[in-house]
């Protein structure tokens, strides 16, 4: 549900927890973003940051320059000035990224853990399986079928949650247990009802089975998509798939080691949740691709 | 310039408060972990109390001095010596151009800060000269130092021979025992009035499996509300699991039945519940636990964890020494 009320939680000194529902929904996650946004804008003296997660966000203060009951009260305010949600509007980029699925690197990895750690059904084919898809192409098709939503940033730097805005597209999966030790760099994986690409060579639990040439951090800040900033994801900006074979994906990887590589994407949209509401009504959600 | 001969144990350059703003992107604070400690020791060589210094680890760098310095050594006991001969803790020295500062193994507490009149001067990265070595950010290259390479250093104008009065220093005992405090919250809701009466009255193990990410604890089982217990299913499975959300700097992290405090380079967001923080005042005493020390947490208010970290920030100034 989403609460009317958010319930403020202290971390310690210096963090509150404010807690906007406790579902995994768009419509949770877009309050949570809609909510971030005004309390940046307000520029309350003493919020240092905010975490903005799937339904909370972390707010860090300063309890030299506010209080926690003010920070409560402030914040609140603006949670109340966002009268229907329908109303709400975000300004949201799209970022096309070029995916070789099921590609040799993640079947290593798979490979490799299955040698080191233990063994278990290979990631496509249980991807297939749990979500009672007909085969491997039908894997690609339902993941590159549709726009996801950037829900939240964190964990690893450059790491994001994709959430898919299609429900004809979400694919579940349990995690891995135990976690793999790594993971390839740039490697796209299924967890829970979750997407991510891994920004690097890490740790994970999710289910891999694709791989994309085009970096999403760059410490060096070599290629353009990285000059203003190390991480490429902002939350609210939208991702799409797009399948490409083993030459174009060698390609691209060559305009990133060339240090020429130009991320493709569109900055000229904001994202209607009324509009987005109305689409949702003329599809059948249990439809597939 | 200074020359690193042994690096010692995962040494590294940090500044307080480490990197600010960018959390939401997944780079934690990063800094000293034992802030009180390292303030005094830059307050000890005329710096601003947050000016980039070395934190050492468990087993301290021998480093050579290419130019004279001011310098003060503070925190954790590892026996430094200046050209062989024993030098004073919580004082500020003058080194020669060529005399080697040496650190050993740590006899009493864990960490120990160097600080160099002038600051050591590497390039900002995110508004921070602190070091992540795990996204290979800050300090020197990224990680830690390494035999063969040199520390810049600042401009300095500064005094030695003065010294941090007793009653400012943190107090670094031969007990392995710490008592810690800790907040309730955010997810205290999440684990139930059992689990709560143990967490302030059992003893807690510091695994040795433990670092500047995360401190893992041995304890009893932990059990919990039907908050934790009946959920809705993409909080996941087991009743330490909620969906994501941003994790607190200090928070006591419930990953299945194992608690990892999350300290000064830990991930900002994950899948588990926090039933209690450690607050900022506390994470000196973290910093300088040992693998198998034992903690007792001791619940304090906000306000009260405000108040303990207003304490420690009075003594980290000039007032402090003598």
């Amino acid at each position: 549900m989403i609460y009317d009320e958010p319930r403020f939680l202290p971390g310690g000194d210096k963090f509150i927890e404010m807690e906007l529902g406790d579902e995994m929904s768009f419509d949770c996650n877009f309050l949570v973003h809609s909510v971030a946004a005004l309390i940046r804008q307000a520029k309350i003296k003493g919020i240092v940051e905010l975490v903005p997660e799937l339904s909370t966000i972390m707010i860090s203060y300063d309890g030299d320059q506010i209080s926690f009951a003010d920070v409560v009260r402030e914040v609140g305010a603006l949670r109340r000035s966002i009268g229907s949600l329908e109303d709400q509007e975000l300004d949201s980029r799209l970022i096309y990224f070029p995916v070789l699925y099921v590609d040799p690197w993640t079947r290593a990895c798979y490979d490799d853990y299955c040698a080191k750690i233990a063994k278990k059904e290979w990631d496509p084919e249980l991807l297939v399986r749990v979500n009672n898809l007909a085969n491997l192409q039908q894997l690609i098709r339902v993941h590159s079928g549709c726009e996801y939503w950037v829900a939240a940033l964190g964990f690893w730097p450059g790491l994001a949650s994709h959430m898919p805005l299609d429900p004809r597209c979400v694919l579940t999966a349990p995690k891995y247990n135990p976690p793999r030790t790594w993971t390839p760099k740039q490697a796209i994986g299924v967890g829970g009802g979750l997407c991510a690409i891994y920004p690097d060579q890490t740790p994970g639990g999710y289910q891999i089975f694709a791989r994309t040439p085009a970096p999403i951090w760059e410490p060096t800040q070599t290629l353009p998509a990285f000059k203003q900033s190390l991480a490429l994801f902002r939350p609210g900006d939208r991702v799409r798939f797009v399948p490409v074979d083993r030459e174009e994906y060698d390609y691209v990887e060559r305009k990133v080691t060339e240090g020429t590589y130009q991320h493709v994407v569109s900055d000229f949209q904001k994202f209607s949740i009324k509009r987005y509401h109305a689409w949702l009504a003329t599809i059948d959600p249990k439809e597939r691709f | 310039m200074i020359s690193v001969i042994k690096p010692g144990l995962e040494t590294s350059v940090q500044d307080w408060p480490g990197r600010i703003g960018y959390w939401e992107q997944g780079f934690p604070p990063s800094g000293p972990f034992d802030s009180w400690s390292f303030r005094l020791a830059n307050v000890l060589v005329g710096n601003q109390p947050g000016e980039a210094g070395l934190e050492c680890q468990f087993m301290g760098p021998t480093l050579r001095f290419e130019r004279a310095a001011i310098i003060a050594v503070t925190g954790a006991e590892m026996n430094p010596t200046l050209d062989g001969a024993p030098l004073e803790l919580w004082a500020s020295h003058v080194v020669k151009a060529g005399q080697i500062l040496a650190l050993g193994p740590a006899r009493k507490g864990a960490r120990s800060y160097i600080a160099v009149a002038g600051g050591i001067d590497v390039p900002p990265v995110l508004g921070s000269r602190s070091t992540f070595h795990m996204a290979g950010i800050g300090g020197i290259e990224g990680h830690a130092i390494k035999a063969g390479q040199t520390l810049p250093v600042g401009e300095s104008k500064s005094v030695p021979g003065r010294r941090v009065k007793p009653a400012a220093r943190p107090t670094i005992g031969e007990s392995r025992v710490w008592q810690i405090e800790a907040v309730r919250g955010p997810n205290d809701d999440w684990v139930d009035e059992a689990a709560h009466q143990r967490f302030v009255s059992v003893d807690w193990k510091l695994q040795a499996r433990s670092n500047r990410t995360g401190y893992r604890l041995d304890g009893p089982e932990w059990t919990f509300t039907p908050r934790a217990t009946n959920k809705r299913p993409e909080h996941g499975e087991h009743p330490s699991n909620v969906l994501d959300h941003g994790y607190p700097v200090g928070t006591v992290n419930l990953c299945g039945q194992t608690p990892i405090i999350l300290v000064v380079d830990a991930p900002s967001t994950g899948g588990f519940i926090n039933p209690y923080t450690v607050p900022s005042a506390a994470f000196w005493k973290l910093a300088q636990a040992k693998p198998n020390d034992i903690f007792k947490f001791n619940l304090v208010t906000v306000d009260q964890a405000h108040e303990l970290r207003r304490a420690i920030d009075r003594l980290c100034t000039p007032a402090s020494l003598e």
